[in-house]
């Protein structure tokens, strides 16, 4: 393991900047690595097969130049971009993958990435929509044919004594992760917003005990930390789905707000919900994916009214502002993505009832295109001031 | 559909009747109310049309509604209604279209918003959609529009068939598909009962079942006529006779009228009479939902000597003959087989063919079957359920199988800002040449 104490963040902006550096070395090293997309992919399921889950992410600087020829420019950029990433080869090290069912755009280009990246391993999940019992029941079924090519990929038995273990690893990971979270809480932020995304980056590279390791030794070193002096500024959360640079946190934090908070895949929606350990351990992650990672695809229909259903849907948000202390909501979403768009105008105004300030961006993953959002973000920074 | 702004010449007097159906399906959702009856907005290949029809739910159809704006150029206002409220444009046009007609009636207290497009469509009393079978929009359109219409109650079941994996034989995945399916349909059942007030006549859900069976039958069995050369229907027609197949699914008029379609071609083939005189290409609309507002670009290939003798799009049929479907006594449990077996129907002839996938199996299928020399795919940008993945199909079928012209269009179904008339005509113009080329060629 290369995390030594005390350069947490060193070592996560490294593994940020250089997505996928402890991967080429870990393969070097005789281990395999899947890749995965979403925050719905069982990660357990592949730390206990042995073998190393990648997220798989994109580069927002890089225009897109080989994956147009193969997929079509409808499907949501970030799909796009990172498609266009592996196609570059820049996750050549990659032995396989477990794609996810999350929404059209994944689900209706599985066969494109397969077609194309032709790696030794690859599964595609349908994980529902919908968190009925039935729906838990399916989950297990497609987990358990899930357990049974990873079993013939790898050649090793996936016992549910290894599950319960990877759980334990996972959840322990997703713990230190909120604490973390909450050294944010001070007013200024003990983290930056950048720094944190640097972190959330690294941490979903790594295998789940180095990962732990990273945001420990983080923890330990914000926590030495002197509070930064005095600058009194607006404090964001950030909501949407795919946001996995720091582009935007920069914007934000370069026009004097702090990014305090997130509703993002990548951030407190992976991070927020834990697996119950269940005498069928399939059971509990079952429950996660479907009932407890809150994702624009999770259809939720709890509650008498339709009030009672949004605050089913976005209660979680009204609690991080009083938490965070959140003076403004940035909705961050890409275009041609059905799910958080269709979400907009109920989540705009469940936010605002809450008396905080929404500003609605779609954007299209691209730092070409990053110079429109600084305009209306600092706009909104000086309304909200 | 149906209606354009230059009508299509109608190869068949069957499609001719058409505007006058999709015009009653609409106007039976706005008198239901005083009928008694209730109203759901639904979708279209989800599995729940025979639930509906036992149990005397009028379906109200958000995209028959949208596809109708369209084609009468009529759906931007609806559009920018949806746009102000922050739905963006790259969304699903026939959910934003809708759901910006729903925004203005509900501004209006529940009146009809004036000048709708043939009447409007009811305001429903319930919503029925599914997660997945098809797309996003199938479950988060009846979402967005709750914020709309917030006592309308809201049903999604899911609805899923084993993914295309050439390592994996799906048959050992179905059944637990099936179980899945066939409990959400329960669930559907349950919440229609709940919302009617009426139970489930299962005998009656039975014989609409076994209606729906012939009519699956009965349709590809009429649509197989069109292998006749010269073809006696075109892609043009089908965009309208689809409506009896996707939105009057399990009625007896359905039935007729493919009982009617099929003794109209077979008169048309004994008079040896084709849509195009002196049929030079027979093409393949490979995939992709019609731009509905230029709907006349059929007929320009027409004018052209091409043909459409066979489309993908809204042949979500097969007859149940072929697919080989487990007996039980459960209809919703037939129901889910159906489906699940359609989807997959193509995956072990994939299987075999190394490099392939289930979508260009078909296309094959049809390309052979039909005996087409040119493949048409239409991309539309606001829906990625059946038009991504497109570029794919067609990098497959050149490595796969012989050399065989293709043209894949951009546009969108209800947006009509996307297209340009004059570039359309220009690039099926250069389309032809290849056509022609290709047959030279070929000679
Ligand atoms: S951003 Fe939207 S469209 Fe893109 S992967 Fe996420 S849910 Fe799908
Ligand atoms: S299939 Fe396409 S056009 Fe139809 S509702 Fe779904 S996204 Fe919209």
């Amino acid at each position: 393991m290369s995390v030594t104490n005390g350069n947490g963040l060193a070592k996560a902006k490294e593994y940020c900047s250089e997505y996928g550096l402890r991967a080429k070395e870990l393969k070097a090293e005789g281990r395999q690595i899947i890749g995965y997309l979403t925050a719905i992919a069982p990660v357990e399921i592949l730390t206990a097969a042995g073998v190393v889950p990648f997220r798989l992410k994109g580069w927002v600087s890089e225009p897109i130049t080989k994956a147009d020829a193969h997929m079509e420019t409808i499907v949501c950029p970030f799909v796009r971009n990172v498609f266009d990433s592996a196609l570059k080869g820049k996750y050549s090290f990659l032995d396989g993958m477990a794609m996810p069912h999350l929404c059209d755009s994944i689900d209706r280009t599985n066969d494109v990435w397969s077609y194309n990246l032709d790696l030794p391993y690859w599964h595609f999940l349908n994980i529902p929509h919908v968190t009925d019992d039935p729906s838990i029941e399916f989950t297990k079924s497609v987990l358990r044919s899930f357990i049974t090519s990873l079993e013939g990929f790898t050649g090793r038995k996936i016992t549910d004594q290894a599950i319960v273990e990877a759980v334990k690893q996972h959840n322990e990971n997703r713990s230190l992760m909120r604490d973390l979270y909450s050294l944010r809480k001070e007013n200024p932020p003990l983290i930056s917003g950048v720094e944190m995304m640097e972190v959330m980056v690294a941490a979903m590279s790594l295998p789940v005990d180095e990962s732990s390791a990273l945001i420990k030794s983080v923890i330990e070193e914000v926590k030495r930390r002197e509070p930064p002096a005095g600058k009194k500024a607006p404090r964001i959360m950030i909501v949407g789905g795919q946001i996995d640079n720091v582009a935007v946190a920069e914007v934000i934090e370069n026009a004097n707000a702090w990014l305090v908070m997130d509703d993002i895949t990548m951030g407190s929606k992976a991070y927020w919900p834990t697996t119950d350990i269940t005498p069928d351990p399939l059971q509990g992650i079952a429950e996660r994916y479907l009932r407890k990672v809150r994702v624009a695809t999770t259809y939720i229909d709890t509650g008498d009214t339709y009030e009672e259903n949004l605050e089913a849907r976005f209660g979680h948000m009204k609690r991080y502002i009083n938490e965070f202390k959140v003076d403004g909501v940035i909705l961050f979403v890409y275009k041609y993505c059905d799910p958080y768009g269709f979400d907009v105008p109920a989540m705009k105004s469940f936010i605002e009832e809450t008396g905080t300030p929404v500003l609605y961006l779609e954007d299209e993953y691209s730092t070409s295109s990053l110079s429109r959002v600084k305009t209306r973000v600092e706009a909104f920074l000086e309304m909200i001031a | 559909m149906a209606e354009q702004r230059v009508p299509r010449a109608l190869a068949t007097a069957a499609a001719a009747k058409i505007p006058k159906m999709a015009r009653a399906n609409l106007s039976a959702t706005v008198r239901a109310k005083d009928e008694g009856k209730k109203v759901a907005y639904s979708f279209i290949v989800v599995g729940q049309d025979e639930i509906m029809r036992a149990m005397d739910i009028v379906p109200a159809w958000g995209e028959s509604f949208s596809g109708i704006s369209a084609a009468k150029r009529d759906a931007e206002k609806y559009l920018q209604r949806a746009e102000a409220d922050n739905f963006s444009r790259s969304l699903c046009t026939y959910a934003t279209c809708n759901i910006g007609f729903d925004m203005w009636r509900e501004e209006l207290g529940g009146a009809m918003p004036p000048d709708a497009p043939w009447g409007g469509i009811g305001r429903p009393d319930m919503i029925l959609g599914t997660a997945q079978q098809l797309c996003d929009p199938r479950y988060k359109w009846p979402q967005a529009t709750r914020h709309y219409l917030r006592d309308v109650p809201v049903f999604i079941g899911g609805m899923y068939y084993p993914a295309w994996d050439p390592k994996i034989d799906h048959k050992t995945q179905e059944e637990y598909y099936v179980k899945y399916n066939t409990a959400e349909l329960h669930r559907c059942v349950e919440f229609c009962e709940k919302h009617t007030g009426k139970k489930m006549d299962w005998d009656r859900l039975a014989s609409v079942v076994d209606l729906t069976d012939r009519t699956w039958n009965l349709f590809v069995e009429t649509y197989e006529l069109r292998k006749t050369i010269p073809c006696p229907m075109d892609t043009g027609d089908a965009m309208n006779t689809m409506v009896p197949m996707a939105f009057m699914l399990g009625t007896q008029e359905s039935y007729d009228f493919f009982l009617a379609l099929n003794a109209e071609l077979k008169e048309k083939i004994a008079a040896k009479q084709g849509v195009v005189e002196n049929e030079k290409y027979r093409l393949l609309w490979g995939a992709g939902l019609p731009s509905w507002f230029a709907l006349s670009d059929f007929q320009y290939f027409n004018d052209k000597g091409a043909v459409f003798p066979v489309e993908t799009t809204y042949r979500c049929y097969e007859p149940v003959y072929n697919l080989d479907l487990p007996k039980t006594s459960d209809p919703l449990e037939h129901i889910a087989w159906r489906w699940v077996r359609f989807w997959t129907h193509w995956y072990d002839k994939a299987r075999k063919r190394p490099g392939s996938t289930p979508a260009v199996e078909r296309l094959i299928d049809y390309i052979e079957d039909y005996k087409c020399n040119g493949v048409v795919f239409h991309s539309a940008f606001s829906c990625r359920s059946w038009h991504a993945g497109i570029l794919l199909q067609a990098e497959i079928l050149k490595k796969v199988y012989p050399e065989i012209p293709v043209l894949i269009m951009e546009g969108d179904i209800v947006d009509i800002s996307s297209y340009n008339e004059a570039d359309t005509h220009n690039r099926i113009d250069a389309f032809i040449e290849t056509l022609e080329a290709y047959k030279q060629k070929q000679r």
